[in-house]
């Protein structure tokens, strides 16, 4: 009788350190994916932050200005080449 | 009688008295205390062991752990950055990247082959030997530190030299290629302005340290600051972390700034004022628009201006481009201040617009001294006075008040008044007690000399126009509810004013006819004030040429004033210098607002010489 309880016993013990094992063994794989995702996150946020930064760059008003008027050859709006419509009117 | 029996006994296994053998052949005569002693070593050493395990688990851990912390655990920074700078459409003004400052172990960098620091040169920036030189001089004055005696040579590996700072990443990971022995990289933040002298003033900018030194930097530092985290992990050999190991220290990102500026008419004031000091060859220019339902500050320009990026090295009489003419400086506003003493007279009822006052032949003496107008403009109503600024016109007016009404409009709207719109370097101006006020001074400060104020507070002040006769406070930063006003003067003041200002720029006589705006009703006044220098008036003389007005004026939306110091030709009064600037960035400021016109008039016509103006 014993010997069967112990070996039952014995049995589950082996079974919960495999499971051990095994649960470390996924929370490590976790883990590391956690790192991974976060640091892509944060590579992002990097990325983000710079396109925000080109942007602001590329669209200066200076910049936008100077090509509109070199290499667009636009020239600024005056009131008297303006046509201003009024909603409703006829 | 066995113990008597001496050799018998010897035999005999001391515990249990056993005999191993009848043999008296094999009894071995050892002295009774060797297996004692031998127990006893044997039990002492176990002690040592049992006594040594609880030594090391129980009572000296924190060294052991320590060291197994060494080899295992890190302590990981969580980077904070700074917050960004935007304008009110969100657009970037001021941003921080992660850059890397390169230093060097001087000695061991000179070991290094001569083409990996030709490479690093290169990367650097800099020129071979110009590194070289720097590595060799701060070796030599390590080696003439040192002591001769000293021969700890690990010492050098402490030294270090910053070769460059603020690399930026890509470069930075090109010189982690060069795998060169004694390079060390150290995390920093660079500061970007992608809109660079555009806002400088506005936004000033940080030191090495990415710590704010001018503008909004500085004043909203503790805002915009990052406080860095860090996280203890475990790492396996090769460093890859495996788990967490203790508290995280959240990091606490800095926190966005949005400013009130609107980058497109911010750029259109700067533009404007740039054109306009190159123009009149003037020392400096500086524009300011203001929302007159919030209060918020839409742009401010200066013109001369600085890369905000090289600021930092900027020494000595090249510092003078970071000054921040409209918040820092202040000058004696001249006629835009007039609009304020004829205010007051219209507002206590004691004039009206049409009443008639003589200004005479153009000069009027005051005890001893004489205030004078370019012209005679004989008897004249007081909307005439605004539309030709006629310093005697306003002198009377002030003369038939007393003192103290005076100084209490200049202190409500904001006068000599140390300002409260977080803004680093900001002057109160000087508006003199009025108890001490002679009569004299009091007419000429009606007409804006011998009072003290700044471009922002001018233009501040004239908000009273613009609305309804209430002040608002201003703000740098964007607002989300309309701000609450403090009445100054009557509403009813406030448009009959905004009717004579509108006569300075489209009346017949006006002296503004270049503030005119094709396709809106503007109004404004123009300012011509000497520079004092020195507490005098500089000889010979020096002008500052000012206009302040508002647009449309049907329903003002925006303040707009103007300042350009030091014309030195093409004119300098404020009808000539300031205001055709005024109305360029008033037209193009209400294009980009798709702001209605109000008026008619598409063709501006202004005639060439306005002839001469009063100050």
């Amino acid at each position: 009788m014993s010997f069967k309880i112990n070996a039952v016993l014995a049995a589950l013990l082996v079974g919960c350190a495999l499971s051990l094992v095994n649960a470390q063994y996924q929370a490590r794989h976790l883990f590391i994916s956690l790192e991974r995702a976060q640091r892509q996150a944060r590579q992002l946020d990097v990325d983000w932050a710079q396109l925000q930064l080109d942007q602001s760059t590329l669209g200066k008003h200076g910049r936008i200005e100077e090509i509109a008027r070199r290499d667009l050859n636009m020239t600024p709006l005056t009131a008297n080449r303006t046509q201003y419509l009024t909603e409703g009117e006829q | 009688m066995m113990r008597s029996g001496g050799a018998n006994s010897a035999r005999v296994a001391r515990s249990k008295g056993v005999q191993f053998s009848k043999s008296p052949m094999l009894a071995v005569s050892l002295p009774p205390w060797r297996s004692r002693v031998v127990l006893f070593v044997l039990f002492a050493a176990f002690a040592a062991l049992a006594i040594r395990a609880v030594w090391l688990q129980g009572l000296s851990t924190q060294f052991l752990q320590d060291q197994g912390e060494l080899r295992y655990g890190r302590t990981l920074e969580l980077p904070a950055t700074r917050g960004n700078i935007r304008d009110r459409d969100n657009q970037v003004l001021a941003s921080s990247a992660e850059v890397r400052g390169v230093w060097g172990v001087p000695n061991e960098l000179l070991k290094e082959p001569a083409d990996k620091l030709r490479a690093l040169a290169a990367l650097l920036d800099m020129p071979e030997a110009e590194l070289r030189g720097k590595l060799e001089t701060k070796q030599a004055q390590v080696d003439a530190k040192r002591k001769p005696d000293d021969k700890d040579k690990d010492k050098d590996k402490q030294v270090l030299l910053y070769l460059k700072r603020q690399v930026e990443m890509d470069v930075a990971h090109k010189i982690t290629a060069l795998k060169l022995d004694g390079i060390e990289m150290r995390k920093e933040y660079k500061r970007y302005y992608p809109q660079g002298g555009v806002v400088s003033h506005v936004i000033g900018f940080n030191d090495l340290e990415d710590v704010g030194q001018e503008g909004m930097e500085k004043a909203q530092e503790s805002w915009l600051k990052g406080k860095p985290g860090s996280r203890r992990v475990i790492v396996d050999r090769l460093g890859h972390i495996v788990e967490d190991a203790g508290t995280i220290t959240e990091p606490h990102e800095g926190k966005d700034l949005i400013l009130s500026l609107d980058s497109k008419i911010q750029y259109i004031a700067f533009s404007q004022v740039k054109n306009a000091v190159e123009k009149f060859k003037a020392k400096a220019g500086a524009a300011i628009v203001l929302d007159v339902h919030t209060g918020e500050v839409l742009a401010l320009a200066n013109y001369p201006t600085f890369e905000p990026k090289e600021a930092r090295t900027l020494r000595g009489a090249d510092r003078e481009v970071l000054r921040n003419h409209v918040i820092t400086d202040t000058f004696e506003p001249g006629s835009t201040l007039k609009p304020f003493t004829v205010a007051l007279g219209m507002d206590t009822g004691r004039y009206k617009p049409s009443t008639l006052i003589d200004t005479g032949s153009g000069r009027y003496t005051i005890l001893d001294r004489t205030i004078s107008d370019t012209k005679g403009h004989g008897v004249i109503n007081v909307q005439q006075i605004i539309e030709m600024s006629s310093n005697i016109g306003t002198s009377k007016i002030a003369l038939s008040m007393p003192a103290q009404e005076m100084w209490e409009l200049f202190t409500k709207v904001g006068f000599g008044q140390q300002p409260k719109w977080g803004f680093p370097g900001a002057q109160a101006g000087r508006v003199r007690p009025y108890k001490s006020w002679r009569p004299i001074e009091q007419a000429t400060m009606s007409y804006g000399n011998g009072i003290s104020v700044s471009l922002i507070q001018l233009a501040r002040a004239y908000l009273i126009f613009a609305r309804d006769g209430d002040i608002i406070p201003l703000s740098f930063q964007k607002v989300s509810a309309p701000p609450v006003g403090t009445q100054v003067i009557k509403p009813q003041t406030a448009r009959q004013m905004r009717e004579m200002l509108e006569t300075v720029v489209s009346g017949k006589d006006g002296t503004a006819k270049q503030a005119q705006i094709a396709g809106y009703r503007a109004g404004g006044k123009t300012g011509t004030a000497y520079k004092v220098v020195n507490g005098r008036y500089a000889i010979p003389r020096k002008y500052i040429g000012s206009f302040a007005g508002m647009v449309p004026m049907s329903n003002p939306r925006f303040v707009i004033a103007v300042m350009i110091d030091e014309p030195t030709q093409g004119g300098h009064y404020g009808g000539q210098v300031a205001a055709p600037t005024f109305a360029a960035v008033a037209a193009n400021a209400l294009r980009s607002k798709n702001v209605p016109p109000d008026s008619t008039v598409t063709e501006i016509v202004v005639p060439s010489d306005s002839g001469p103006e009063a100050m």
